[in-house]
């Protein structure tokens, strides 16, 4: 029964195996022929590997990092100190911390010791003064700051000034107060030498609040899910994005299709009049615009001829600043998109123009009927392209309305680059800034993979399979 | 529908290539534009498509003076290389576009893009893209079109250029049948020969912009008016031998070789250059003279042969007969030449 299988099979244990002898000498031959190979292609891969981790893939895993702390220029990026500041222990005592204890931890003694009147000398108290003190009062103990200060004008060559004298009693208080602990342990003594009765878990909340170097948290992320500001950022950045886009595409196609139909010289004019936005360097189309919607400017001149209400159009009013920041915007882009649709148009055969015009077709049918559906890919990548440089752009925004006014037209990514960045108040939150930046590189990821999905760009990318 | 061309004038950036051409295209028939590239055939044919606009004259179909009507109102159909299919459309929506681009009803472009596929051949491919059809197909697709809104004219711009050889002759006697189906006026453009007078009623050929000749094919073979149109026409071409006539209804090349003239130009007087041409056909088959000469090239077509006979310095007859193998490269012959048959034209390159 085996043999008669095998043999009508044909499956003998040596035929499994002889044909692996060939095999095996393809194979090494594959694998003599391999790393030569694969070591070119590393050494030609090699600088674009580079550029590729350092320009982008650092950057995102920085930012990923940047965006689990608490980092602001306070913090600053290395390590910080334990230090109890006036405002914290008001912090401390709003959220709830015993506030005797807090009183204790704020309690200020005076010593006169060498160390102290040494410390004095450095700051330029007068030697005479200093020299009394230290032979009347070195080792007496002071209830308090005042019995100290009248100590001192009991003295015969005090200051006369009082404001000089209370600047000299200052070298002598001792407080934990704005003291920095370069570790842990020795801020926790500090506070337990003023308040031994402290609970262990009160102590550990001031110790941690006290902390002025960064730490690892997830509250960035909970901020932004939960202040009401990030809606209000998200539908702005949404609106934005759309509108500009549509006019990027609607405007950008329009001209490469009436740039088209121009006679060649004045269709040449007019394409560089409208590339004019996107070679012109950026802040100077800024000022521009800038100049252009000032008070008193032309639009604002303009609008007081015809009797509309003037003022300054980029920053006067919600719907004037948005309509600003999207021409702004469009403008640059649609100069964008008119190369690429130009170029696009420039690719479809004549004669298939031609031959709609024999078969009747109006110029708007041609365009409906012809070019548009031809100009599908264009439209796609510029869609794409588009929406994610929009996303990330705040340059134009930053430069112009600034987000003004208040806050109507400020996006996702100026925000977080005000945050990280440019904050007024000059503390720049790090940590803050980069979890906002992160959340803008998700989108722009998930995005990316759906328009990649959506599209189908591996099948619109390939060999056309007419040739002309 | 008669296409008449009155002085038709056209020049690009000042340059007129074409000037003061007059052609007139009977109803019904098919009348090839043949000449070499940069003739002016296409121009001709774009003007009267009205995607060129013409720089003076006039072009008539019928008595309507289309001169100056957009291409949209001429009702021509256009039939291009490169076929100029619409690469997002089906097949169907491809020839159903002349009408639809007209609000014609769904039912009435439904009925007659079926008939032209019908008569097309083409039923089982209406809703293929034209990138899943192949060459002829897509020819057959381009034919549709055109045809579907019933035109005064049908246009064929070099329309086998782009096809393989076979299917070449394939589509040449499918383009004749269509256009003697539909009986509708046509006007061919082409560079091939074979193409203008296997399919043609008449050709017009071209040269430099001036019409050389019109003329039924074979009339137009036989009877070229001038060097021009004897040199085009014929595969492997004419072989011309200048020289003189020399009385006594002789002529004698450049070279010295001698031979009798056609009986028909026995007068011609002593002295007068003339060109004689001699077409491949009518030398090494018969003849009343013979002309000795070294086999220069032979070139085997299967069933037949193709030789040149070097008989002086610089002066080369070409020979076509039914395969043979007798002959070598290099030998001496002495072959017939039927001096009858052969065409003679004065030094202006007219037909005597």
């Amino acid at each position: 029964m085996t043999d008669t299988a095998s043999s009508s099979g044909g499956i003998r244990p040596d035929a499994l195996v002889r044909p692996a002898d060939p095999a095996s000498d393809l194979e090494k031959a594959a694998l003599k022929g391999r790393p030569k190979v694969s070591l070119l292609g590393l050494g030609m891969l090699s600088p674009a590997a580079v550029l590729l981790l350092v320009f982008f893939f650092a950057p995102v895993v920085l930012t990923t990092i940047f965006s689990f702390t608490n980092m602001t220029s306070a913090t600053g990026i290395s390590g910080g100190a334990y230090v109890l500041s006036p405002n914290l222990l008001r912090e401390l005592e709003r959220s709830g911390v015993d506030s005797d204890t807090l009183a204790a931890l704020g309690t200020e003694s005076v010593v006169v010791d060498q160390e102290s009147i040494a410390a004095a000398r450095a700051a330029g108290v007068e030697e005479d003064f200093l020299e009394e003190i230290e032979d009347d009062l070195l080792g007496v103990d002071f209830d308090s700051k005042q019995d100290f200060e009248r100590a001192l004008k009991d003295l015969p060559s005090h200051l006369r000034r009082t404001r000089d004298l209370k600047l000299a009693a200052d070298h002598f208080l001792v407080s934990a107060l704005n003291t920095r602990f370069a570790t842990r342990a020795e801020a926790s003594d500090a506070i337990s030498a003023l308040a031994p009765d402290i609970a262990p878990g009160t102590r550990d909340r001031i110790l941690d609040a006290s902390y002025t170097g960064w730490v690892w948290t997830t509250e960035n992320f909970r901020r932004l899910a939960t202040q009401p500001e990030t809606l209000r950022l998200v539908l702005n950045t949404f609106f934005y994005v759309a509108v500009t886009l549509a006019f990027n595409v609607l405007v950008g196609l329009f001209l490469a299709i009436t740039v088209f139909y121009l006679p060649k010289g004045t269709g040449m004019v007019f394409s560089v009049l409208w590339l004019l936005p996107r070679i012109t360097p950026v802040v100077l189309y800024a000022i521009m615009w800038k100049w252009f919607t000032w008070d008193g400017g032309f639009v604002a001149s303009f609008a007081d001829l015809v009797g509309l209400p003037s003022f300054n159009y980029m920053k006067g009013s919600v719907p004037t600043a948005w309509t600003i920041v999207i021409l702004v915007n469009g403008c640059i882009g649609a100069s964008f998109g008119m190369i690429l649709f130009s170029g696009a148009l420039r690719s479809i055969p004549m004669q298939q123009l031609w031959a709609s015009e024999v078969d009747g077709a109006s110029r708007w049918q041609q365009v409906r009927y012809i070019i548009l559906p031809q100009m599908r890919w264009p439209i796609l990548f510029v869609t794409c392209y588009q929406s994610m440089s929009l996303l990330s752009s705040y340059e134009q925004i930053w430069l112009t309305t600034n987000g003004g006014p208040g806050n109507t037209t400020m996006v996702w990514a100026l925000e977080s680059f005000r945050t990280a960045l440019s904050n007024y108040t000059g503390n720049l939150q790090y940590g803050q800034g980069a979890a906002m930046a992160l959340v803008l590189v998700i989108v722009g990821l998930v995005l990316s993979i759906i328009f990649l999905r959506m599209f189908r760009f591996g099948e619109l990318v390939e060999k056309p399979k007419i040739e002309f | 529908m008669q296409i008449v061309l009155k002085d038709f004038t056209k020049s690009f950036d000042g340059l007129t290539v074409i000037d003061k051409l007059n052609l007139t295209i009977n109803d019904g028939e098919m009348l090839a534009l043949l000449g070499p590239s940069g003739c002016g055939k296409s121009t001709t044919l774009l003007a009267i498509s009205g995607i060129l606009r013409v720089n003076g004259g006039q072009i008539l179909f019928g008595d309507k003076d289309v001169s100056n009507l957009p291409s949209q109102k001429r009702n021509v159909g256009v039939v291009f290389q490169n076929y100029a299919l619409y690469p997002h459309m089906t097949a169907f929506e491809n020839i159903a576009f002349p009408l639809q681009v007209r609000k014609t009803g769904a039912a009435e472009i439904e009925e007659r893009v079926r008939e032209m596929a019908r008569l097309t051949h083409i039923e089982p491919y209406l809703d293929r893209r034209p990138g899943q059809l192949s060459g002829g197909q897509q020819q057959r697709v381009a034919l549709a079109r055109a045809l579907v809104r019933r035109p005064d004219v049908l246009l064929l711009d070099e329309p086998l250029a782009n096809l393989d050889a076979k299917l070449r002759l394939e589509m040449r006697s499918e383009i004749r049948r269509i256009q003697l189906e539909t009986g509708i006026t046509a006007i061919l453009v082409t560079h091939d020969q074979v193409e203008a007078m296997s399919m043609a009623d008449r050709i017009a050929i071209m040269d430099h912009g001036r019409i050389q000749q019109i003329a039924a094919p074979e009339d137009m073979y036989h009877r070229p008016s001038n060097t021009f149109v004897a040199g085009f026409l014929g595969n492997p071409p004419i072989v011309f031998l200048e020289g003189k006539a020399i009385g006594n209804g002789a002529f004698e090349s450049a070279s010295g070789m001698r031979m009798p003239l056609p009986e028909r130009l026995t007068g011609l007087a002593a002295d007068q250059p003339i060109v004689m041409g001699v077409r491949p056909e009518h030398f090494g088959v018969k003849g009343r003279h013979t002309v000795r000469g070294t086999v220069s090239f032979i070139e085997p077509q299967g069933r037949e042969t193709h030789f040149d006979l070097t008989v002086a310095e610089g002066e080369v007859l070409r020979s076509i007969q039914a395969a043979r193998t007798d002959i070598s490269l290099g030998s001496e012959v002495e072959w017939p030449l039927d001096v009858d048959k052969a065409l003679v034209f004065d030094s202006e390159g007219n037909r005597l």
